[in-house]
Parts: structure tokens; sequence; C-alpha cells
């Protein structure tokens, strides 16, 4: 048994020995036992196999093709044999070229590596080797161990450069993303000036709800950041905002955002979890961090909730500066936000776009229930080149008052604030008067005016809202502009409803961007003419 | 008077030195050509520079102690060459048989320089016996 052993432990020392005789060689055999179509090399065929073939997927294997002279084991099929067989051949191919390999003493090079199979005397360099996250050739140079780093580094490095992580006191600032799952790992730093947004699973439970630490805001804000890196010069995150999110998805901006507000349990419920923390860090133009501050989202979990979505973004914004995140460069690019603004006292007035999402370019957003009156507040961004196309029903009794409601449903079409100017160029700027289109709105009624003498009461039903847009600029790279953008909105009469019946509208609303480039001409260069002029007393004695 | 020097001793180490010029750049040449086509790592190209270098730097005194022998008609320069000879050949089977990698012209241009190598040995040994009786 002892010699067994040994024998068993000699035989798993080596990797298996390569095949390199070409006449045991065959790529094309993937079944094992069974005969693979139009595989001319493959054992598992027999001759009536052969016979059904068309042609042979592989009709040569060979070494190295550098190499002067090599056995080949050729496969071909002789379809003019009734019935079609194949034909093996050995030979031997000559490589005619004068630099042909006629030798080598180097063993691995025409063959790959094989690679060392691990046993007790060399695990614990392999795992040295190999070990880690990376690979490299150099084994020695991904040290990562801070201390061993050169000091003389520590004198150039004397502000954060972009994807730097941000350091703390205690290692980086953490911003919990999904590593390879969905669920959160905290271990991802953040880079300065890298925008970041991450959604990811935390799994809970309400029991523990209080000792689990990435459910406390103290988590996210207890260590302060350093200003430059390796200095002991600290940056306290402060708390800018916490929102409150109730279990039906209402949030709530608290007032006063100093008191910490740790998670506890209440009637079965853990209250005060992260469910969200929004980053915001301040740094000068010679990438020093100022200021941070974090704007939380906390939330209730209830009982049966094993796990929650929790989501982190972060921001960097430069001292004095207002970043006005732009849709384009100058034409618009597709997917981002349509900007627009309004004009008060003569001058286009862009509304904040980056909190106060009202003013932008919005249509109605669908929900789930469907119901226009109950889900006022949903509206999404219009996104350049993005047809969009929403609704809800609206289910009308006969106790609704038609002027109400049809200035009800002109809110829920167009939304608390609609918008009178449309940005032309993505980068368009304030000041710019002429680079803003004016929105032309349109009123279609749908039912013929009838022949009674009160007016009937119309109310609004769908919104169209029509973008069109042209190819502006150089032909090999146009920029999107926009040209016009129309918004109509039809209406139709109410008719008055017998009581206790109730009649359910759809109510629409769309946006369409139509291209209205004409077809570009592309124009070349003149050609260049010759330009030759004889001198002015070229046949002087003669004129 | 009668002429001991060899003449085709002569025009074989003069044909040698222009043929040698033409051998060291041509091997130098596929040497930097393997190494950019083929896996060539450090350990393997470093022996092989290191042997053609030494060779050039053993071909120069050999040619010239072989040219100063034959026409001085002394047996101890050309003796030397024949010493110097020797390292040239053990040199220039290394490189035809235990280089990294061996291509098809290498192994012409080898062995051309060897039969050279091997024809001048044999003048040379017959000069010397000239010389001396």
């Amino acid at each position: 048994p002892a010699d067994t052993r040994d024998a068993a432990q000699a035989r798993v020392r080596s990797a298996p020995a390569p095949v390199t005789d070409v006449a045991r060689l065959c790529v094309c055999d993937l079944l094992v036992a069974q005969c693979d179509v139009n595989c001319c090399c493959d054992p598992d065929c027999s001759a009536e196999d052969f016979s059904l073939f068309t042609t042979c997927s592989v009709p040569l294997v060979i070494g190295d093709s550098q190499l002067c002279s090599q056995k080949a084991a050729v496969y071909s099929l002789d379809v003019e044999a009734n019935p079609p067989e194949r034909i093996f051949k050995l030979i031997d191919q000559v490589n005619p070229s004068i630099f042909c390999i006629h030798a080598t003493n180097y063993k691995e090079a025409l063959y790959l590596k094989s690679p060392e199979i691990p046993t007790p005397e060399n695990f614990d360099e392999l795992l040295e080797k190999f070990g880690g996250a990376t690979f490299s050739t150099e084994p020695d140079s991904w040290n990562l161990d801070t201390d061993a780093q050169n000091p003389s580094e520590a004198n150039e490095t004397s502000r954060y450069e972009y994807g730097v992580p941000v350091q703390t006191e205690e290692a980086f600032l953490r911003l919990p993303s999904p590593v390879v799952s969905c669920w959160c790992s905290d271990a991802n730093p953040a880079g300065f000036l890298v925008n970041q947004a991450t959604k990811c699973i935390r799994s809970v439970s309400v029991e523990k709800c209080d000792s689990i630490q990435a459910l406390s805001m103290l988590f996210y804000i207890n260590s302060s950041i350093l200003a430059v890196p390796k200095s002991s010069q600290m940056v306290n995150i402060t708390v800018q905002s916490i929102v409150v999110q109730s279990l039906n998805g209402m949030r709530t901006l608290l007032s006063s955002s100093d008191v910490l507000r740790l998670p506890m349990v209440l009637d079965e419920l853990c209250i005060n979890a992260v469910l969200g923390v929004n980053y915001h860090i301040t740094h000068t133009d010679t990438g020093e961090i100022i200021e941070a501050a974090a704007a939380f989202v906390l939330g209730a979990i209830s009982k049966e909730a094993l796990s929650i979505e929790q989501s982190f973004e972060i921001s960097f914004t430069q001292e004095n500066t207002q970043p006005v995140p732009l849709s384009g460069n100058p034409g618009y690019v597709v997917g981002l936000p349509v900007r627009a603004g309004f004009q008060p006292q003569g001058y286009p007035f862009p509304a904040a776009f980056l909190s106060n999402k009202h003013s932008q370019l919005t249509i109605l957003h669908s929900t789930s229930t469907q119901d226009c009156l109950a889900a006022q507040g949903a509206r999404a961004p219009v996104l350049f080149g993005y047809n969009m196309i929403s609704g809800c029903k609206l289910r009308i009794t006969a106790a609704m008052k038609c002027q109400p409601l049809a200035q009800t449903l002109l809110d829920v079409l167009k939304g608390q604030s609609f918008p009178e100017y449309v940005a032309s160029f993505g980068n368009s700027q304030a000041q710019d008067v002429l680079d803003w289109v004016p929105i032309t709105q349109l009123h279609i009624s749908e039912q013929m005016i009838s022949h009674t003498l009160q007016s009937p009461c119309q109310i609004p039903v769908s919104l169209e809202i029509e973008v069109k847009w042209t190819k502006y600029g150089s032909l090999v790279n146009p920029q999107a502009r926009i040209m016009n953008v129309t918004a109509t909105i039809t209406t139709t009469t109410l008719k008055q409803l017998p009581s206790g019946r109730e009649r359910i509208i759809p109510i629409t609303s769309s946006v369409v961007f139509t291209d209205i480039s004409s077809p570009a001409e592309p124009s070349y260069k003149a050609w260049p003419t010759i330009n030759i002029k004889l001198p002015f007393d070229f046949f002087y004695p003669f004129v | 008077s009668s002429q001991l020097s060899s003449l085709p001793l002569q025009i074989l180490l003069y044909i040698n030195g222009i043929y040698y010029t033409f051998y060291f750049l041509a091997t130098l040449a596929m040497i930097i050509y393997k190494s950019q086509v083929f896996s060539y790592p450090d350990d393997f190209l470093a022996p092989d520079l290191a042997m053609l270098f030494l060779m050039a730097i053993l071909e120069v005194p050999r040619l010239y102690l072989g040219f100063k022998g034959n026409l001085t008609e002394a047996e101890a320069p050309l003796g030397l060459s024949l010493g110097l000879t020797v390292g040239s050949v053990v040199l220039c089977v290394y490189l035809l048989l235990w280089q990294t990698y061996v291509l098809w012209a290498d192994v012409l241009l080898n062995a051309v320089l060897l039969s050279a190598y091997g024809l001048e040995s044999g003048l040379k040994v017959m000069a010397i016996a000239a010389f001396v009786s």
C-alpha cells in the first residue's frame, strides 16, 4: 500500500504529457464516443459515416508551420468513389523559406508551457506568485503594503488626481457597490473626480437591525476624509439633509438634519435604516478636498423583508462653481434630457437642472395603478431622441364637475411648470437668446362644435409633443439641433353622465422626435488650377 | 629564391575576412528577427549574442596573425592563429547546433564558415611544415 500511494502521488505530481503526434490529434472531435459531422479525423467515425460527409472541416493537422520539415496529417474525401471514402495521408510538409526553423534548443518555443503542479514543497511559492487578484510578470512590483512605498513618492502626491481613491483616516472612503453579484460589497473605494451612482442589495433582518453597521448613518460619516493623500488635515463629513421614506414610498424632507438618527426596532419595523447616501465633495482646483457632505434617505424595513436595495451616489464639485450638466456639445446627444426654461422679463432663465426636476421638459410617467388622479406627481424627463408614450385612465363619475376636471387633467398632462422655451443646442447658454426655441402650443378639439347655444365643456385627453430636429454642421460629424417644438393638446367634449354611471377615458401623452434634416450634399473643394502667367515683357523685342 | 608563403592560404584568409563580415551582420540580423518573431526570453538570447560577439572578437587577431605569419614566413604567429581557429570552430559549432533557434539560413552560413575554417587549418598546417623544414 505504501508504494502504490507513492506511485499515485508521483503520477499526480506531473501534468499529463501533451499529445504531439499529428496522426492522433483532432480538433473537430468534440463529441465523446460519437461521430462528429464532417470531421474526417474523428476516430469514432466508421466508413458508413464517412460516406455521408460532404467536406472535411479540418483538412490538415500540422504542428508549427514555421518548421523546415515536419509531419502533417492530410484528410480528404474522395467524392469520386462510390460510396465516398475518407483518405488519410501522413506526409512530410516542407517549408521552402530560407528562414524556416531547422532545429530549436528551447522546448517552449513551439509548445505551451506546462503549468507547475502544486506540491507541499512549492505550494507557498506558488501561492505568493498566483494567490492575489492579479498576476504579474514582476511579482515584486505589486506590493500593496503602504508602508513599503518609497518616501520620495509622498512628496510628489500632495494632491488628489483623477481616479485616486479618496483616503480617510482608516482606509478609503467606501461607496458600497455590487461586485460580481448584486450584493453590496463595502470594499469599493470612491475615486477622486469619478462621479458614480451604484445600487446594490443588502441582506437584513428586523431583529438585528440595530447591530447591522451598514444600516446606520454613523457607518457612512464617522471617518473623516484626508484633504490631501497622506496628510494629517482632516475634513469631516457633514450631514446635508435627511429624507425619510415611508413604507408606501412617500418621501419627506426633515427640517433639522443635525440629529443623528440611528436604526431601532419599533412596532415590528426597523426605522431609520439607511436606504441611500448621496455624497457631495467640494474640491479646489489643485486637487485638495475642502468639504464633504452626505445626504441620507432613511426608511423603514418591515418584518418580512429579507433584503433591501441601497443606492449610493458620489459627485464632485469644484469650489465656487455651479456645474450645469450639458446635454451635448454642441449638438444634443441621444439619451440626454432636453433642456428647457422660462423667459421672465425678456431673458431665457434656465431652471436649475440639478435639483429642480419639475422645470425640465417632462411627460407623464405611467404608474402601476394607471389612475390619473392618484399619481399626479410622477413625471419622466424627455430624453432627446427617445420617442415616448405614456398614459393613464380617468374614471369619470356623474358627480364630477367639468371645469375643475379640465384643469386637473391639464396639470396631469403638462406638469406643474411646463416650460416655454427649449434649448436649440445641447450646450446653449442662458444669455444667448437666439439659441432657444419657443414651444408652440396648439389646441385641437376632437369633436365638431355642435349647434347648441351653450358651449360644451372640453377636457383635454391627450398631449403630443413633437420635436423637430435637424442635423447641423459637417457631413462626417453632424450635430443634432432642435428647430421646432410643438405641444398639441387634444380636447374632447365631456358628455353629462346619468347619475350612478361612470365612464373610463384613456389619457395619453407622447413625445415624438422627427428628423427634418434635408439630405446632405457632399461638396468638394474646387480643383486646383494651375495659374501660370507669362511675365509682362516676355515677348519684349516684338511686342 | 623560392617563396615559402602559401598563396592559396593568403587568398583564403582574404576571402575569409570578407565573408566573416557578411556572416556576422547576417547572423546578428537573424537573431534580431528571431527575437521579434519567436518567443525568445532574455536568458536564452544573452548566451547566443555573447557567443557571436566572442567569435567576432576572436576573428580579428586570428586573421591578423594568419596574414602576418604567412607573409613573414614565421611559424609562431601562424601557430597562434591555428590555436585561435580551434576556438572559432567551437563557437561556430555552437551557433550551428546549440543556438536557441537554428534557421535554415543559419545552417548554410555556419556550414560554409566551418568548411572555410577546415580548409584554412589544413593549409596553415602545410605552411607551418614548409616554414619549419
